[in-house]
């Protein structure tokens, strides 16, 4: 139900590729017409515009959708974190976050991923400073940055074509090594 | 050899002061807990020791994940939550005016403290104990406010953009009484008293309100001022004392804390609620609104993040009260202003530090006194303030005089409340600050010094026999790798052979702190859980322990699988509610792997014992020479297995008197073994503004055997961040009416991507005999170090010593400027 405390207007929006009018309250931003439609995968984690947790893509565009009216984005094709991937289909970037361990509490991984998806589109093997800097805006408060900076990092990589180096030892997801099937330094992709 | 084998080796206590501290740690009544069979070589036991995926981490990156929010579209009814809060800090509420809010389209109800939904009895929101070791001090919506940001009123309404507008129409009347600010200032005659003699129940030990004091404690072992006094007439020893003092720290959770209260089918009080206690909250609501605890069902869904604020009920009685008002399903979020405005916050403090010691570094004395600020309300107030001491303190079990005192007071400020750390964060930067001054004005080298008096295997744990008498608590330390972990930290650190920079006026140095924590809180926990076995071979393990998103609902199917024999994702967890688990204390004190994660074991070995007896059956063999693993029951003697899926449909299915194979374990002790650790900090700085860089961060810790090593990892680099804020840009600060500056992220110095330094973790493996699998806990531990190793790395680089957190490069300018004035 949109919030009828002011007039309502329908918006006009192609979310993850299904073309949709929502009925959004004017008091309403884009996150809170997106969650209100199922996409929960937009988080709202502060009061507006200061924690990246509600990140999608507007028209190809990195925005924080709690900071956008409805209104500014009629007519835009919307793309959340759901859009990427699924749970059994990953997105190379999804799946380096499992990986990596980069998921605590994960309220802030949907805008962190879709800020890295974002940075390896333009720049495919970013320097860590480059990643950082590219999360700048997306707070996290368990993780310390540093396994999702390793994350996005082993992604390009995996973009790239070449070994994971997740913390995982990049091994399938089914479980542990099987005695005398060492997975070696790197998930056996080197020599040593 | 494994490391554990190593780090004991590296012990460089001496054998004649290892056996005479050995009598006395077992001539006591100290309880010598069996060393467990579970001690194997790291390679067999994969299902501990493997980086098994988050078994949510799938739904997180999908954006599948629910958090009490994303429950809304459940609830086609659902109404919505908004609280109105005092703006004074201090005076009673005189009247409130709701017509105008009630006059609004779309508002079911507005509530004041005077309405009948809302219960006037006192209580603690402190998820604890009962009773709590938390002063009765609050009621729901208050006529009396004492910080600005009390909640005196809330609305509910169809949406929240409507109870939002709602709650800025309510008009609030106030008597406004003086307030007190400081928290010193806070125990003068004249001062502003917060709290009348009928105000509070279940007071704390040496309340004194007429002084504004929450509590007053102290505890000695030997003869503290003898020592000083003794010292102070010799020529080979001297008395030291330094100050210390800390701010506000907010917990910066994720995700706001937010509930939804509704009734359901069976006229049951339901919570799908954002807490770290879902047990407590229960037995708190029922309590409050004079409900049977049967009929509250408190159930956490994924949370984002707690890290104490969510040890607390802050809100689920106003959802609770809006619900009853509105007759509807409600939900209450809050905002990120309320976060920072009105909810928990780390107790700022004032800390003295004062140690008797002799020229070699033989340390004779310590004192150690805190002035905690507890804010408007008492929440935590005592217990985080014995943390200060009883968890720094052990960290040097051989010093033979020591004292420990606190005073706790309120002012007119927010509440202090748990965070992760919960007085050790305070107490460490005091503690190893100090130890570090102390070792350099004796031209000692300060990790030399700190090891020379540091905790080692077999000595007595001091952190509950501080404060409290009696040989229940006495218990000795069974492991302890804090020598390894500076080993290996100095090695990760360079310590040894640091470069300085090229420019003259940059100076590089290198600080450590040792670091110690508990698991869980020692004589006050219970962890239960309970195992089902399904037909296919697959299990369901119910359990009481909560997952605040740190992974530990996967660390519990691991113990399980474990034991049971079976991959951890043939474990299915069911966690959290009160409903359908057994009971837990919840996630706080670093309860979770060592309490909770031992109810599990105990819980799976109890399964295991009806699995061999099946797998007897089966394969007609003695139970006693049969074991699982691989998914099976196996023999020891034959090799002849029956898997576990034969094993489930037989006892099931079977022609045989059928069993539904189960296991149920409790865990309840007085023990909890500290983790240890060690924080290295090397920095750079610029002696002519006083900037200073962060080179890198190093923590070495000593969790006993590392269950899920990447998940543990985790739970440092998060701590260190937290610790890094606190050392270098976080805290509050209020105007002159007590008026918050900090209202969001924008205003808060909360560390990003491109704040952090580089950060190397490193886990040194001992073997904890009482734990699960050696295992002790991990998350608070690494939230202690920032700050001392920082305070101690910049007094290594350029001699100058910071003493108030955080530290800006305009506080090393101005240390420097003292420096150079005293020098001239």
């Amino acid at each position: 139900m949109p919030n009828t405390g002011g007039i309502s207007v329908d918006i006009e929006l192609t979310i993850n590729g299904e073309r949709t009018t929502v009925e959004a309250g004017s008091a309403d931003d884009l996150a809170t017409v997106l969650r209100q439609h199922g996409y929960i995968g937009v988080k709202c984690g502060c009061d507006g515009g200061t924690c990246g947790a509600s990140k999608v893509f507007v028209d190809g565009e990195v925005r924080m959708a709690c900071g956008m009216a409805p209104r500014e984005a009629d007519g835009s094709e919307i793309r959340t974190v759901a859009a990427l991937g699924t749970q059994d289909d990953l997105h190379p970037v999804q799946q380096a976050f499992v990986d990596n361990f980069a998921v605590q509490c994960g309220f802030c991984i949907p805008g962190m991923i879709i800020q890295a998806v974002a940075l390896l589109d333009s720049n495919p093997d970013p320097s860590e400073r480059e990643v950082r800097e590219a999360l700048s805006d997306n707070v996290c408060r368990c993780t310390g940055y540093q396994k999702p900076v390793e994350a996005v990092l082993d992604a390009a990589g995996r973009m790239r074509g070449e070994q994971s180096v997740a913390a995982d030892g990049g091994q399938p997801a089914s479980g542990p090594p099987q005695p005398g099937e060492s997975a070696g330094c790197c998930g056996g992709g080197c020599d040593e | 050899m494994s490391d554990s084998e190593k780090a004991s080796d590296l012990d460089d206590g001496t054998d004649s002061a290892r056996a005479e501290e050995e009598k006395a740690a077992t001539s006591g009544t100290v309880d010598d807990a069996a060393s467990e069979p579970d001690r194997k070589a790291p390679d067999e036991r994969e299902n501990i020791t493997t980086n098994a995926e988050k078994d949510d981490a799938r739904k997180i990156v999908t954006g599948e994940a629910r958090y009490t929010a994303d429950y809304r579209d459940r609830f086609p009814d659902l109404a919505h939550g908004k609280v109105v809060r005092s703006d004074i800090a201090h005076g009673h509420v005189e009247s409130v005016d709701t017509s105008a809010a009630e006059a609004l389209e779309g508002v079911d109800a507005v509530i004041t403290p005077f309405d009948d939904v809302v219960p006037d009895k006192l209580y603690s929101s402190s998820g604890q104990s009962y009773p709590e070791p938390s002063p009765w001090d609050l009621t729901v919506l208050r006529e009396h406010v004492r910080f600005v940001g009390d909640p005196v009123a809330a609305v509910v309404a169809e949406d929240p953009e409507t109870a939002d507008r709602a709650a800025r129409k309510v008009d609030i009347e106030y008597r406004e009484l003086d307030a007190v600010f400081d928290p010193e200032e806070a125990f003068d005659e004249d001062a502003p008293q917060l709290f009348e003699a009928n105000e509070v129940e279940n007071k704390q030990s040496g309340a004194d309100y007429s002084r504004n004091l929450e509590s007053h404690f102290e505890g000695e072992i030997g003869d503290v001022d003898a020592a000083f006094e003794n010292a102070g007439d010799r020529d080979n020893a001297r008395v030291i004392e330094t100050t210390w003092e800390t701010p506000y720290q907010s917990h910066c959770v994720p995700e706001p804390h937010t509930t939804i209260a509704y009734t359901d089918e069976d006229d049951r009080h339901v919570f799908i609620t954002s807490t770290q206690v879902p047990f407590h909250t229960r037995r708190q609501i029922a309590h409050l609104f004079d409900v049977p605890i049967r009929d509250v069902r408190v159930t956490k869904p994924r949370i984002g993040a707690g890290f104490g604020s969510k040890q607390e009920m802050a809100i689920e009685p106003i959802a609770f009260a809006l619900h009853l008002a509105a007759g509807r399903p409600v939900k209450l979020e809050m905002t990120r202003r309320e976060e920072f405005t009105a909810l928990r916050f780390r107790h700022p403090m004032r800390m003295r530090m004062k140690t008797a010691v002799t020229d070699d570094g033989d340390i004779e004395a310590m004192d150690l006194d805190t002035l905690s600020n507890s804010g408007a309300y008492g929440t935590h107030g005592m217990t985080v303030a014995n943390n200060v001491g009883t968890k720094p303190l052990p960290l040097y079990p051989r010093v033979p005089n020591v004292r420990f005192s606190g005073d706790v007071v309120h002012t007119n400020l927010p509440m202090g409340a748990a965070m992760r750390g919960y007085g050790a964060p305070q107490g460490h930067f005091a503690v190893e600050s100090h130890m570090d001054e102390v070792a350099r004005r004796l031209d000692l080298d300060p990790i030399e010094f700190r090891l020379q008096n540091a905790v080692r295997e077999g000595d007595l744990d001091r952190s509950v026999a501080i404060l409290k008498d009696g040989d229940r608590f006495t218990r000795k330390i069974r492991s302890c790798g804090i020598r390894e972990c500076v080993r290996r930290g100095k090695e990760a650190i360079g310590y040894d052979d640091l470069e300085q920079p090229e420019a003259d006026h940059l100076h590089r140095g290198v600080g450590m702190a040792l670091i110690a924590q508990g698991s869980g809180v020692a004589g006050k926990e219970l962890g239960a859980a309970q195992v089902k076995m399904n037909e296919d071979g697959s299990f369901h393990l119910q359990v009481g322990g909560v997952d605040t998103g740190t992974g530990a609902d996967t660390m519990f199917s691991q113990i399980a699988a474990e034991v049971l024999g079976c991959p951890p994702e043939d474990v299915v967890v069911i966690a959290a509610d009160t409903d359908l688990t057994p009971f837990d204390y919840g996630a706080y004190a670093s309860s979770t792997t060592y309490i909770s994660g031992r109810a599990v074991k105990n819980a799976a070995e109890d399964a295991k014992e009806r699995l061999l007896e099946w797998g007897a059956k089966l394969l007609d063999e003695p139970p006693e020479v049969l074991d699982t693993g691989d998914g099976r029951v196996y023999s020891r003697e034959t090799g002849n297995r029956a898997s576990l899926e034969e094993i489930g449909y037989e006892a099931t299915y079977g022609d045989d008197q059928r069993e539904h194979i189960l296991g149920d374990g409790n865990h309840s002790t007085d023990e909890s073994p500290p983790p240890y650790g060690a924080q290295f900090v090397d920095v750079t700085v610029n002696e002519e503004t006083g900037e200073y860089d962060l080179n890198k961060l190093v923590f070495a810790a000593d969790c006993g055997v590392a269950i899920n090593p990447a998940l543990v990892e985790g739970q440092i680099e998060g701590g260190e961040h937290m610790s890094l804020e606190y050392a270098t840009s976080g805290g509050l600060s209020f105007d002159d009416d007590g008026n918050p500056d900090v209202l969001g992220f924008r205003q808060y110095g909360m560390p990003r991507t491109t704040d952090h330094p580089e950060m190397e973790t490193i886990l040194v493996e001992t073997h904890e005999p009482t734990g699960p699998f050696g295992a002790k806990s991990i998350a608070e531990l690494p939230t202690n170090g920032v700050p001392p190793a920082l305070s101690n790395a910049i007094r290594d680089a350029v001699g100058v010593r910071l003493t108030e957190l955080p530290f800006t490069a305009d506080d090393v300018k101005a240390a420097l400027d003292e420096q150079a004035g005293g020098e001239r």
